[in-house]
């Protein structure tokens, strides 16, 4: 099975990094499995459980102003990020961004974190971006749409070089019944929102999260546009649909309240009748 | 012969610039001359809607000057009639020399060469116990006539054959005649007669096939796409099941002809085996969620999707958009702009809640106009009922709903709309109008 092949890799390796031994990190786990007599050689699937990764994904272009040419008017960059602008390299192996055709080779592939790929022109176009996750997490890859945009809405005022054009959407990766063990690689990761286990499930240990040091920075925290990423609050969202229910549900007591009167007449009227 | 000719342009086909046309969003490619780049990103590098002409084309004088072009009413023969009929038509003359050579359209007349034999080779090699060759030799006479349109020699033959035995003879007859006159059975074998021969129990299979799907009803084409659907969501719920290794899988009663569901089983077949089993409620609510797990990574937005698709199947288009106005009144964006999971759950509920409301108002609207109509009957018998002035006021409260006051301008609009249309199908019956006149009545009384 790839997903328990990757883990023991990377066990080992981490194993040979601080030292240990590979195979001591093999008979653990082999040890491990004659005791769960349930676990099988196949992939545990944690059932009812959904791992989801909130993601953002967009453009941002800025205009050259004056170094414009009729050709080469915006120099922009298209990405992936975590929502909270952490490291998503620990669940996308890659992403494939696909330009448009007139781009020498449109099919561009980011192969590590971040999963952003900057380009210049001046045509706007949709960029499909197909998401490819490591072998634990899912063998399926997921597609994105974006449309990118490099020239401002007429409200936001004229283009400027200062203050770039920000398209961005927010949405969530979902993980419906994953491994047990993507699940406790991701488990106290801050990129990955991992639901609280039900009593009775039993896990592997978690795998303690790599050095930090040690890796490559994939997070785009520290990333130079950073300061124009797009805050998106879902309390704000959570509190306008709350005000809405509220009013939709004070209105549906209001019907209920007539129609209640409207039937009590109604009995009125057949009784006054019947008399 | 078409506009070109008469305005003597050249017969070159429109070359649209395709090249340069198609959209280039990097300096490798150029717009095309003589387009304003503003007006080039209006358009969007598409090709025009209209086929446009080549300016230079316009402005460049299309013949030369020593060229003389008349139009001239001229006889002419067709050399695919054989009667030798003159007709007359308008011809294109150059410098006052008429056109030689046949009727451009005499080409078009295509006539099939239909095998003729001799009495020794029928003899020798047709004789065939169903057909007589007074017969053949009639059939061959239609064919030669009708140009092989065996539909309508089916029509004129004398006995009743079907179309497919018609041809079967007619094919067998060329085939084996072609085969005798040859030298050998290789020079031959590339011959479409030969190669292809005519298989007459697959065409009246084929034609039966066609007839039925032809006088299915319309139920049964519905109930047809209903069980291919399902077979679709079993195969793929079985692949998927198998691609995880996992044999927990529930299984469905159509395990046994699940293999064949695919492509090979005819509709009939399945809606057979549908029949028989498989309960299974296409459109429940549960199947949207099992269906999202199959797919073990999804997009949450999409999920939403589906989750309202399936919350508003039992809602008509109408209601669809009404909720959705509401949403818009309400100010909630009809998809959120953070679907974090909370968020889809409380904007399903929303949605939910609105739905009930529509049917509320539905439901009062009725109840009204039920209360109303049971008011004018009451009337009508008891016209006298001292309660009377009390109801007058009960009624103007309950029959202008204040509803929806949370819409704004635009809903108030629609319900000002609605109570007009009510009072308008109330008509004359309308039971104040009917309790002013009674009023009155008794008043002089």
């Amino acid at each position: 099975m790839p997903n328990t092949t990757s883990s023991t890799k990377k066990q080992s390796a981490e194993q040979s990094d601080s030292g240990g031994s590979a195979p001591k990190a093999q008979r653990t786990k082999i040890v491990k499995s004659n005791d769960d007599t349930e676990k099988k050689n196949v992939v545990k699937k944690l059932k009812d459980v959904e791992i989801s990764v909130p993601i953002v994904y967009g453009n941002m272009a800025f205009w050259l102003g004056k170094k414009a040419s009729e050709y080469l008017s915006h120099k922009w960059t298209v990405y992936v990020r975590g929502a909270t602008n952490e490291d998503l390299g620990v669940v996308i192996k890659r992403a494939v961004f696909q330009l448009h055709s007139s781009f020498n080779n449109p099919t561009r592939v980011v192969e590590s974190p971040p999963f952003e790929l900057s380009e210049s022109g001046w045509g706007e176009f949709e960029i499909a971006i197909t998401l490819y996750f490591h072998s634990d997490v899912c063998d399926k890859p997921l597609n994105l749409y974006h449309h990118l945009k490099l020239y401002p809405e007429d409200e936001s005022g004229p283009m400027s070089t200062k203050k770039p054009v920000v398209v961005e959407s927010y949405d969530e990766i979902v993980f419906s019944e994953p491994s047990d063990a993507f699940f406790s690689r991701v488990q106290n990761h801050p990129a990955v929102n991992v639901p609280r286990l039900p009593a009775g499930f039993s896990l592997p240990p978690p795998v303690p999260i790599e050095d930090a040091n040690k890796r490559k920075r994939g997070d785009t925290k520290d990333n130079v546009l950073s300061q124009w990423f797009t805050n998106f609050s879902e309390a704000d969202e959570l509190l306008k649909l709350a005000a809405a229910r509220q009013q939709v549900q004070a209105h549906i007591a209001k019907l209920r309240r007539q129609l209640s009167v409207l039937d009590g007449q109604q009995q009125q009227f057949k009784s006054t009748s019947d008399q | 012969m078409d506009a070109k000719d008469i305005l003597g342009l050249p017969k070159t086909p429109l070359t649209i610039p395709q090249e340069k046309k198609s959209r280039p969003p990097k300096d490798s490619q150029r717009k095309p001359d003589g387009i304003s780049r503003e007006v080039y990103m209006l358009t969007g590098g598409l090709a025009p809607l209209m086929p446009s002409l080549d300016v230079s084309n316009l402005k460049r004088r299309p013949q030369s000057e020593n060229e003389k072009i008349t139009w001239q009413w001229l006889p002419f023969t067709n050399s695919a009639r054989k009667d030798n009929l003159q007709l007359y038509h308008w011809v294109r003359v150059v410098n006052s020399v008429p056109p030689t050579g046949d009727y451009s359209f005499a080409v078009y007349n295509k006539s099939v060469d239909v095998i003729k034999y001799t009495d020794e080779e029928y003899e020798k090699y047709l004789t065939d116990p169903e057909w007589s060759k007074e017969e053949t030799d009639q059939l061959f006479d239609l064919c030669e006539r009708f140009d092989l349109r065996f539909i309508v020699i089916a029509d004129r033959f004398p006995s009743s054959r079907t179309v497919e035995e018609l041809k079967n003879r007619y094919y067998t007859v060329s085939r084996t005649i072609l085969t005798a006159r040859a030298p050998s059975p290789a020079d031959v074998s590339g011959h479409p007669l030969v190669k292809d021969p005519y298989n007459v129990a697959q065409e009246i299979e084929r034609k039966r096939a066609l007839s039925m799907i032809l006088s299915q009803t319309k139920q049964q084409e519905c109930k047809d796409a209903e069980v291919l659907a399902e077979a679709k969501r079993i195969t793929e719920s079985r692949m998927a099941a198998r691609a995880a290794e996992e044999s927990e899988f529930p299984a469905t009663p159509n395990v046994g002809s699940e293999g064949t569901f695919a492509d090979t089983v005819s509709p009939f077949n399945l809606q057979l085996s549908s029949a028989a089993g498989a309960p299974i409620s296409i459109g429940d609510n549960a199947f949207i969620p099992a269906s999202l797990r199959m797919l073990r990574v999804y997009l949450r937005t999409y999920a939403l999707e589906q989750m309202v698709q399936a919350a508003s199947s039992s809602a008509g288009l109408r209601t669809i958009k009404r909720v959705e106005q509401t949403l818009q009144d309400l100010g909630v964006n009809l998809k959120p702009k953070v679907p974090t999971k909370a968020v889809c759950a409380e904007h399903l509920e929303l949605r939910k809640e609105i739905l009930t409301l529509l049917n509320l108002q539905k439901q009062l609207q009725y109840k009204e106009a039920e209360s109303s109509s049971h008011r004018d009957n009451s009337y009508a018998e008891t016209p006298d009922t001292p309660k009377r002035p009390n109801r007058i006021g009960d009624q103007d409260r309950t029959f202008v709903p204040d509803s929806v006051s949370f819409g704004g301008e635009r809903s108030g609009k629609r319900d000002q709309k609605r109570k007009g249309t009510a009072r308008i199908s109330e008509g004359p019956s309308s039971p104040a109008q009917s309790k002013r006149a009674r009023k009155l009545k008794s008043s002089d009384v």
